[in-house]
């Protein structure tokens, strides 16, 4: 009798397309991008717009080589990352501090989370042109406005994840006596830690939101730099390369994250 | 009795593949059941029942042998096979009433004759007052109530029934078991009822087929020879009660020599079963 | 845990920090403490609200940036779900589309401002393709992930019932998807919010209130960027608002969470 397999739950698929079943995934993944290069390609071989709006892919790859070659790419990358770890470790910390403090401690959250909910309903945009007449356009203000993108989401986050500790946990801890450094290290901060990483999450994104932001507005270097640039002199090729430099920037970083939410994943798992 | 078989199941084996191993849930399974017949089924727990139903009702079609309903091989749903799941699996984002009105979405009745069965059969379960509740507010027997008026409000030609009364109250329970069998009897719909309850096993069934373990298969079926309506404490319903008990708790004395520790619970809670429910 | 401190003590506390901070402003900037070409006074912020709102018609400009942000969301939203139940609901479309959409979303908002006043001007088009493209990216992540995790069971009910494909899609995929399209939704609205102020800085043409306060820079006019700011952050806070009783109604269907 064969064995016949068949896991429960699982919507039987619909049978596929030949052609489509015949490639592999990766190959599939690769179709759409295939036929836009394509018809990029088209468009511009035939001049159907013109290269000031759409110019042809081969003088963009061979602006990029060119900016490769002449480590002009990696400098504004190297000085937007540099920023963007400067910032988000700033504004990480402090919004970890302030998420702890009001999610342990019920007068603290009294005392500062309303002040800091309307700290946070202004978009991180907002801030840009007000800290420029305080603090000028130099290196402070970029700073300043990325850790303020990490803040926010980094408190608000720390603060539900410890507010959501489950009082089944914190029971087991007043039953063994922990001290309140014990409770601290040994039920809350684990427990919290998903809402944490999802904090840093946020945080990260939005601290290269904002780096992309401030340095459109006001920076004579950086990714962001580049693109106002290239969009002022009309160099097309240039927007588009920093515009995928800062797209593997945040694939980097996606991937990176990912990969360290696994390993918490596993160690949690590891302790179940 | 020699009636026409409406729903034949034929030497049916059904595997499933778990962690490496091949499990056989079903094996060799035949049962023939006649057209307007209620057919009820005991075993242990972990035996099949379940597997078997999702056969019946065309839920899965991935075995071997044959499932056929009126002449037809089944394979896939239909709406001529109704099923009442083992949890309700109501929809969370739908009221009671709607939940409901599933059962009739394809039925391509007028919207007012839906209305019309859908209160009724809220009526039936006794429900009209939560029709406007959604599930998250119901108890555990509310909701199997609502699950088994989905069921039942389209009227199929075959209704397979998973534990529909199992999380009721011993009250409630009698009575939805009278009015179910009152449906029965009224609109001749074939009906399969698996229980864990074995007096309500010989209460509803014409036949009673007992399961067995390990790999799941018909053990024994006991015909529940009868007049309607039965009498819950007559003394004729307890002596087939006892036979089929007796016959349960052989099986699960199979294992028992396999396992002993752990069936010696399960055995425990078969005879801990109320005589009756309603004395 | 111990009796709940009363609401009144936590407003107070509440409003103590808020206090503090105006009472400080106050005293330094008219005690000369702080230049107040940075800090000016609060009766200075006052007026220059009044001026705004009342002789420069500040009302029209907030109106037109709203109207963008709606027009530009509610584009982007309708795309999303739409684009989502697609890649969700069809594996030959998720296999082709999700792998360059996960690439694309990679390009951080803003830098998209440059290629996209090229393609489309400065004008009001390019401000809604922009915020449109906002509220799209995450209403599409998070449809798309609330939809590929429909519950199992739930879809079972539906084979059982012989959903057809449209009603599988509105009965289970789109229902059990709410939550997920609520985040999404939610996510979208300040997304959207933040485009639209990120339009108005960048693509400054037209009234809006993003180009009073780079007017108010560009003039070195603290009070003006405040009120602006103060704006911004008080149209936030609405959208906030309005994004959870969205969430309230459209799953009113779910337990009430302990918030
Ligand atoms: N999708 C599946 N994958 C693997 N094994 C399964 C699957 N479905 C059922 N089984 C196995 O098949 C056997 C029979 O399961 P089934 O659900 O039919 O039992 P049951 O008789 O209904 O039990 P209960 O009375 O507890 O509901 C069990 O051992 C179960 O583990
Ligand atoms: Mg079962």
């Amino acid at each position: 009798m064969a064995v016949i397999s068949e896991f429960f739950g699982h919507a039987r698929l619909r049978p596929r397309k030949r052609l489509l079943g015949r490639l592999g995934t990766g190959a599939t993944a690769l179709v759409l991008p295939v036929a836009i290069l394509t018809l990029w390609w088209v468009a511009s071989d035939r001049g159907w717009l013109p290269q000031q709006i759409l110019p042809a892919p081969a003088y963009v790859y061979e602006m990029a080589r060119d900016m490769i070659a002449s480590g002009e790419i990696l400098y504004h990358t190297g000085v937007s990352l540099r920023r963007v770890i400067i910032g988000f470790a700033i504004g990480a910390a402090l919004g970890l501090s302030l998420g702890i403090a009001m999610g342990l401690s019920e007068v603290v959250e009294d005392y500062a989370k309303p002040l800091f909910l309307a700290f946070a309903q202004i978009p991180t945009l907002g801030w840009i042109p007000l800290l420029m007449l305080l603090v000028g356009i130099d290196e402070t203000l970029k700073i300043i406005i990325i850790a303020k993108g990490a803040f926010v989401p980094m408190a608000m986050n720390t603060f539900t994840g410890i507010r959501n500790v489950s009082p089944r946990y914190i029971e087991v801890g007043h039953a063994l006596r922990f001290s309140r450094w014990q409770q601290l290290r040994l039920i809350i901060l684990p427990a919290a830690i998903p809402s944490i990483f999802t904090g840093i999450r946020y945080g990260l994104t939005h601290s290269w939101t904002s780096l992309v932001g401030v340095e459109l507005l006001a920076s004579s270097e950086g990714l962001g730099y580049l693109l106002v640039w290239g969009r002022q002199m009309f160099w097309l090729d240039t927007v588009i390369i920093a515009m995928i430099a800062i797209g593997i920037v945040g694939f980097v970083m996606d991937k990176g994250l990912n990969s360290t939410e696994h390993l918490i994943q596993r160690w949690k798992k590891g302790e179940a | 009795m020699t009636k026409v078989p409406h729903i034949q199941i034929e030497n049916v084996t059904r595997k499933f593949q778990v962690s490496g191993g091949s499990l056989v849930a079903l094996d060799n399974v035949t049962l023939d059941i006649a057209e307007g017949e209620f057919v009820t089924i005991v075993g242990a727990s972990g035996c099949g029942k379940s597997t078997l139903l999702r056969l019946g009702a065309g839920l899965d079609t991935n075995h071997e042998g044959s499932v056929i309903h009126a002449g037809v091989p089944v394979d896939g749903p239909s709406l001529d096979r109704g099923m009442v799941f083992q949890e309700p699996r109501l929809f969370p984002w739908l009221t009671v009433e709607r939940n409901i009105a599933l059962g009739l979405e394809n039925s391509g009745l007028p919207k007012s004759e839906k209305k019309q069965l859908v209160a009724q059969h809220l009526e039936l379960v006794g429900l009209t007052a939560f029709a406007k509740a959604y599930p998250h507010q119901l108890s555990g027997g509310m909701a199997q109530r609502a699950g088994i008026a989905r069921g039942l409000v389209n009227r199929p030609d075959v209704l397979f029934l998973d534990e529909p009364f199992g999380a009721l109250d011993a009250i409630t329970k009698t009575r939805l078991q009278d009015e179910l069998q009152e449906i029965w009897a009224k609109e001749r719909i074939t009906m399969v009822l698996v229980t864990h309850d074995v007096d309500e096993a010989v209460y509803l069934g014409d036949r009673v087929v007992i399961m067995s373990p390990r790999p799941g298969r018909i053990r024994e079926i006991v015909e529940v020879n009868l007049p309607r309506p039965r009498v819950r404490t007559a003394a004729t319903l307890l002596q087939v009660r006892n036979r089929v008990l007796n016959s349960l708790n052989e099986t699960t004395g199979a294992i028992d020599r396999e396992r002993p520790a752990a069936v010696f619970e399960e055995s425990a809670t078969v005879s801990k079963q109320p005589i009756t429910a309603f004395a | 845990m111990a009796a709940a401190t009363s609401q009144a003590v936590r407003f107070r506390r509440g409003i103590t920090l808020p206090i503090f901070l105006l009472i400080a402003w106050e005293v330094s900037s008219r005690s000369g403490l702080a230049d107040p070409r940075f800090l000016p006074s609060l009766e200075n912020v006052a007026l220059t609200a009044k001026r705004e709102l009342i002789d420069n018609n500040l009302f029209g400009d907030l109106a037109y940036s709203l109207m963008r942000n709606l027009a530009g969301f509610l584009i982007g939203s309708a795309l999303g779900v739409g684009f989502a139940t697609l890649l969700a609901l069809s594996r030959i479309a998720d296999r082709l589309v999700m792998p360059t959409f996960n690439a694309v979303k990679q390009i951080s908002l803003l830098a998209w401002i440059p290629l996209i006043s090229v393609w489309f001007g400065f004008g009001e088009q390019a401000k809604i393709v922009f915020v449109a493209l906002a509220a799209f990216i995450p209403i599409v992540l998070n449809t798309y992930d609330g939809m590929r995790a429909a519950p199992a069971d739930l879809l079972e009910v539906g084979r059982a019932l012989k959903f057809r494909p449209h009603q599988r899609a509105l009965r289970i995929y789109i229902p059990s998807a709410m939550p997920a399209i609520a985040t999404g939704v939610h996510l979208g609205l300040i997304y959207s919010w933040l485009a639209t102020v990120g339009a108005e800085y960048f693509l400054a043409v037209g009234p809006g209130i993003g180009g009073l306060v780079i007017a108010g820079r560009e003039r070195f006019d603290m009070a003006m960027v405040m009120v602006g700011v103060f704006i911004l952050g008080l149209v936030g806070f609405s959208l906030n608002r309005l994004a959870y009783s969205l969430e309230a109604y459209l799953l009113r269907w779910r337990p009430r969470q302990v918030r």
